[in-house]
């Protein structure tokens, strides 16, 4: 299966995109890494080129919220029905309410969404996920 | 007698410049004269001394080759492939986004080659029936597919003439340039072979004729060899018709992994003849020109004059418009990060035209004004047009 992953805005969090590739490449995944610094067109735009089945977007400094509020508007460009968007990393700013993160981005267009929660974990879930989806 | 070494020529629009030994001449083009004749009418003394293998001529007299670039997204078969064309020396008439293609007017012009790209090898197909609806409406001589290898069977029933190439976009979803920068350069050179007025110069050269920007590109890792230039800098040809910009790839944040130091730009519409017009929309369209043209104590008028001063002007807006367009200020396809530019060279007819006091003027008024510095990039100006003599042969062979 394939992986764009990266780490969205004005983030330059290069280990734990390093890290996401390798735990991705140790469990079959084929990873299309973007590192970092990356803008949200271009996440999409590497999803339409490698026809890849998962975007994972990674954010570390929290900036996620306002650079991936446009995803609904890219998402219905192009038919994406057979792609999961998913979303982790430390994903607010300042003094937030973590439980209401998670429908903020399920409301921009992400399928899974994890904050503050561990690589292997969120890795486990996304198995499950494309498991349950076939 | 020692044999002499290579005899370079560049063949422009208005001029021939010849390098012998490192000494350039130039000489001004009859226009009553078909090419080929004014040059070896003009410099026949000089082509005799020389065998045809050793003689390397580039030239931009006709007018470059011409593409329309289709792709499936703006963030890489687009970009990758206007990279490409600007540094193998073709002008861009337009570029489709593929999954709109259905909102974008064909081009009236004639295009000299059509270049359509996509997705990596191994994806699903992504060009269907509306390429080549599409291409119907479109007047064009060449067209080369570069995308993903699912589609090559259905665009080789479709699309007559189509040339297929590998693909630009590699499996790691990096650019893949040279077989497509051959295909281009050897375009431009069938190109040349095809027109009447200037076939004939293989009758002098043995060796394969370059398009000038292709060349001058070519020549830019050499230059600090030979002027007083710091990395990185960006190189401005003003021309009649077009204004080209090679940069350094230090001043572009972007996804594009080359070998290439340098990459080219073409601004088609910012000449100050042949493109007058649309240089003065260009400028009467800019926030900040009423306030150059006082800093420069002339008043609109001038832009609709026909003078020496209106042309120096003219010229002083199009180094401004330059900036400006590559500048964060202007969303394109590239931003330049001019704040870490650390020179300027300016090349062709704008060095003969505007002294160095009045381009270091405009540059000093765009760093203040646009991007707040009280200080700018050092300037240099190739005043004797010979920076293209550094690509034409390799370092070991320049004379």
């Amino acid at each position: 299966m394939k992986v764009v992953t990266g780490v969205v805005g004005n983030d330059v969090h290069v280990v734990a995109n390093r890290l996401i590739d390798i735990s991705l490449q140790e469990r079959g995944f084929e990873v299309f890494n973007l590192g970092v610094n990356t803008y949200l067109e271009e996440f999409i735009d590497a999803v339409i080129e490698t026809d890849a089945d998962v975007l994972l977007v990674s954010s570390l400094n929290g900036e996620a919220e306002g650079w991936c509020r446009d995803l609904g508007i890219l998402k219905s460009k192009y038919d994406f029905s057979d792609v999961v968007f998913m979303i982790g990393g430390n994903l607010g700013v300042g003094e937030m309410n973590a439980e209401e993160l998670g429908p903020k981005y399920r409301n921009y267009g992400f399928d899974l969404v994890f904050h503050q929660v561990d690589l292997n974990e969120g890795l486990d879930q996304l198995e499950n996920y494309l498991k349950e989806r076939k | 007698m020692k044999k002499p070494n290579k005899l370079l020529i560049d063949i422009g629009s208005t001029y021939f410049k010849i390098c012998e030994n490192g000494h350039i001449s130039h000489y001004f083009r009859n226009f009553d004269k078909n090419i080929f004749d004014d040059l070896t009418g003009k410099c026949s003394e000089t082509l005799k001394k020389y065998a045809k293998e050793d003689i390397h001529i580039c030239s931009s007299a006709n007018g470059g080759l011409s593409t329309l670039i289709i792709g499936l997204t703006n963030s890489f078969s687009l970009k990758y492939a206007i990279n490409i064309a600007f540094n193998s020396g073709i002008n861009i008439i337009d570029t489709v986004h593929y999954l709109e293609i259905e909102k974008f007017t064909p081009p009236k012009e004639m295009i000299d080659v059509v270049i359509v790209v996509g997705g990596i090898d191994g994806g699903k197909g992504v060009f269907d029936e509306r390429l080549p609806n599409y291409l119907k409406e479109v007047n064009y001589q060449n067209i080369v597919y570069v995308g993903n290898n699912t589609n090559r069977s259905f665009l080789q029933e479709q699309v007559p003439g189509i040339k297929i190439l590998d693909n630009i976009i590699s499996s790691r979803l990096q650019m893949h340039e040279e077989e497509l920068k051959t295909y281009l350069t050897d375009l431009y050179q069938a190109d040349i072979m095809g027109k009447e007025d200037i076939k004939h110069f293989y009758d002098i050269t043995s060796n394969q004729i370059y398009s000038t920007p292709y060349i001058v590109n070519r020549s830019l890792p050499h230059l600090s060899d030979k002027m007083n230039v710091a990395d990185p800098f960006i190189l401005i040809d003003i021309g009649g018709a077009t204004t080209d910009i090679h940069y350094s790839r230090d001043l572009v944040k972007d996804n594009i992994i080359t070998d290439s130091e340098y990459d080219r730009l073409v601004f088609k519409k910012l000449g100050v003849y042949k493109s007058r017009e649309s240089l003065v929309f260009s400028a009467k369209n800019n926030e900040f020109v009423y306030e150059l043209l006082n800093f420069l104590n002339v008043t609109e008028n001038i832009l609709e004059e026909r003078s020496d001063k209106a042309t120096k002007v003219l010229m002083q807006l199009s180094i401004f418009l330059v900036l400006y367009k590559m500048s964060k200020h202007h969303k394109a396809y590239i931003e330049l990060e001019l704040e870490k530019l650390n020179s300027i060279v300016l090349t062709g007819g704008i060095t003969k035209v505007l002294s160095f006091d009045e381009i270091n003027e405009i540059i000093l008024f765009f760093y203040k004004k646009i991007l707040h510095f009280h200080h700018a990039p050092a300037i240099l100006l190739d005043s004797n047009y010979e920076i293209w003599s550094y690509g034409m042969v390799t370092p070991k062979e320049q004379p």
